[in-house]
């Protein structure tokens, strides 16, 4: 299992498009893939899950992923937390 | 006459076409072959799918980028593999596609509806969407189509959706009225994007109204009339025609320079206050970004944004500015504008204390972190610094001093910044004003910040009812004020801005023409108009009007004058 904790950058926090990028990502991968918000856990690879999260700018969300490729997974999922999921 | 929200600008005069709901509703059946109901669900994803790719395409092509990204999220909810899970696993417990689809539908409108938030909350309408044209589907019911109405027609819905709008010929519809939504909704957006005036949240629109009744509908005020007298219509198609004639008068004006009609050329630019608002001012045709605000990227969140945050954020407005001029405001917090992790202390009168430029000058940290992305960022594009709250010109001289300071740092680590970067203070305080002439010689710009100056002039809390109706720029007071400013300005060969509401003022511009001001700073939406008017005077008709201004001793009289001279 391999985890990181990153900074929600987008301003809407994670919306319509942003949760569809990251939830996108993360069904590439055959790992599991959950993050923690507050005492919320999201599977990451449901956008309806993440929208209904309500991940807003400025949140610590920590990526936990588990299984198959899960170092490539965390990888590319930092970048698009690092980039703003290209926003 | 009936009052809704007014959503979409314009005014229509039409006859009512309704669009009714499909019956959805389906019965429940005992499932016994599994497979093959999971098998009909998933045949039914894929249609929906392929379907309203279709449509996102149209979409693009016909109404814009955005409209179509609504209907490709409906896609991928569709294929949400949670929600693909809980259909197959209540179908597998025996519950119908349609049914099992229902609840889990359900599920998500209840956790969406309930967040703490706007976004989420408006996600419902997409989830309904969704739902119901996958039930439909399923049904093998009929997609409703609009494409086919007849000229002059007002549509009247439950709701729009986008997946009802493809395919509507903008030019035969006059109107849209709809039981549900706001000035935020989907719906709104799309009558916006179709520039077709709206009025939404009609009270019982579709109980009121028949097929072929007559009505006429404004926009903006949300105003519908049913069954108009010919006096009426007659006055709502002369709005119409004189609102589309200043319409197109405005478009005209789109990549034009701002001059007044004697020739003289001032800057129009922009207010933003992040930077996806840059897309906005290019849209809108300004000519660059007067004033950034930067609050945004410390509010909100629990700790202070990094320096490599701060400069990709500022990096982003210069690159899409492309080489036009950005002013960006260093943070001006406290006041009205709390952030909770600087851990400022609760003050008896804010206004008057730890604030802006003060509080940065005593944190030093914060300031650096700041000022160093702004100096990186300058590489990028023509980026301005400004300095808000300036009482004195020791504030400003520190400030120089620390730009200094970080300049040789970026020197010493080879980090490419803007050496000629200019620093300019934001007019906004009495003090300030009365020491422009020596201000105007160490700042490299100025800009006045009329909210804060007409607050600090005229001493009134804006927000308190008792005092409110000081609050004008109308002020003599605070004319004179500004006039001064430019004129310290204008000796000491300095720009002058200005970026509070009074700048895009269409009685104040004349007066702002003749004191000397050389930029213009307003918000997006008003570009065109304020272009629009400063092309109608010319400076010496302004100076005119200005001289009769000069004998007036109160903000009733200025007003009353400016009102009657307006053009």
């Amino acid at each position: 299992m391999v985890t990181e904790k990153f900074t929600v950058k987008n301003e809407q926090g994670l919306h319509m498009r942003p949760a569809g990028v990251l939830s996108k990502t993360a069904a590439k991968y055959p790992c599991e893939v959950k993050l923690n918000v507050g005492d919320k856990q999201i599977n990451a690879k449901s956008i309806m899950m993440i929208i209904g999260g309500c991940i807003k700018c400025g949140m610590e969300v920590e990526v936990v992923c588990n299984g198959e490729q899960e170092t490539e997974c965390l990888a590319e999922l930092k970048e698009l937390f690092l980039s703003g999921f290209g926003e | 006459m009936i009052q809704g929200i007014g959503a979409s600008k314009g005014y229509g005069v039409g006859t009512i076409v309704r669009i009714e709901e499909t019956d959805l509703s389906f019965e429940d059946k005992k499932i016994t072959d599994v497979d093959a109901e999971v098998a009909r669900f998933r045949k039914a994803v894929e249609d929906f799918t392929e379907k309203t790719m279709d449509m996102a395409a149209k979409m693009r092509e016909q109404v814009g980028e955005k409209e179509a990204e609504i209907l490709e999220g409906h896609v991928i909810m569709v294929s949400d593999p949670a929600m693909a899970d809980e259909v197959t696993n209540q179908i597998k417990d025996g519950t119908c596609a349609e049914r099992a689809l229902w609840n889990v539908c359900d599920m998500f409108i209840q956790i969406f509806s309930m967040a703490e938030d706007e976004l989420t909350n408006q996600r419902v309408t997409d989830v309904q969407d969704m739902r119901n044209r996958l039930l439909k589907i399923l049904l093998g019911k009929e997609e409703v189509d609009i494409s086919q109405v007849p000229k002059g027609t007002i549509l009247a819905a439950r709701d729009l959706t986008p997946s009802m709008t493809v395919g509507l010929h903008k030019e035969n519809v006059v109107g849209i009225l709809t039981e549900v939504g706001g000035k935020t909704s989907h719906s709104a957006i799309l009558a916006r994007a179709l520039e077709i005036p709206a009025v939404l949240s009609v009270p019982d629109i579709m109980q009121t109204v028949k097929d072929g009744q007559e009505a006429a509908l404004d926009g903006d005020l949300g105003v519908v009339i049913l069954d108009p007298s010919e006096e009426e219509k007659a006055e709502y198609h002369a709005k119409r025609d004189q609102y589309l004639k200043e319409k197109e008068a405005l478009r005209a004006l789109v990549g034009k320079p701002t001059i007044t009609a004697d020739g003289k050329q001032v800057e129009l630019v922009c207010n933003i206050g992040k930077p996806q608002d840059s897309d906005m001012v290019l849209e809108r045709d300004g000519e660059g970004v007067g004033l950034f605000r930067t609050e945004f990227l410390f509010m909100d969140r629990t700790n202070t944004p990094s320096e490599e945050e701060q400069f990709q954020a500022y990096k982003q407005v210069a690159e899409t500015m492309q080489g036009k001029p950005v002013i960006i405001r260093t943070l001006d917090v406290g006041g009205d504008k709390e952030i909770p992790y600087l851990n400022l202390e609760k003050e008896e009168n804010p206004f008057l204390g730890y604030r802006a430029i003060r509080v940065c000058l005593r944190q030093k940290d914060l300031y650096r972190a700041q000022l160093r992305a702004l100096l990186r960022a300058s590489a990028y594009g023509d980026i301005r610094i400004m300095v808000p709250m300036v009482t004195c010109l020791d504030e400003l001289r520190q400030v120089k001093e620390i730009l200094g300071e970080l300049m040789k740092e970026l020197d010493q680590e080879q980090i490419a910044y803007n050496k000629e970067i200019k620093v300019g203070i934001m007019v906004e305080t009495p003090a300030a004003s009365l020491m422009a002439d020596l201000l105007a010689k160490e700042a490299d710009f100025f800009s006045i910040g009329t909210n804060d100056l007409t607050q600090y002039t005229m001493v009134v809390d804006r927000g308190n009812a008792q005092v409110a109706y000081l609050y004008s720029a109308y002020n003599p007071a605070v004319l004179r004020s500004i006039a001064h400013v430019i004129a310290c300005g204008n000796k000491a060969g300095i720009p002058v801005g200005m970026c509070g509401e009074a700048a895009a003022d269409e009685k104040l511009i004349p007066l702002l023409l003749a004191y000397g001001l050389d930029e213009f700073s307003v918000s997006a939406t008003s570009v065109l108009a304020t272009r629009n008017t400063i092309a109608k005077w010319t400076i010496e008709e302004a100076k005119a009007l200005a001289k009769e201004v000069e004998g007036l001793g109160t903000r009733e009289e200025v007003e009353k004058l400016l009102e009657q001279r307006k053009k």
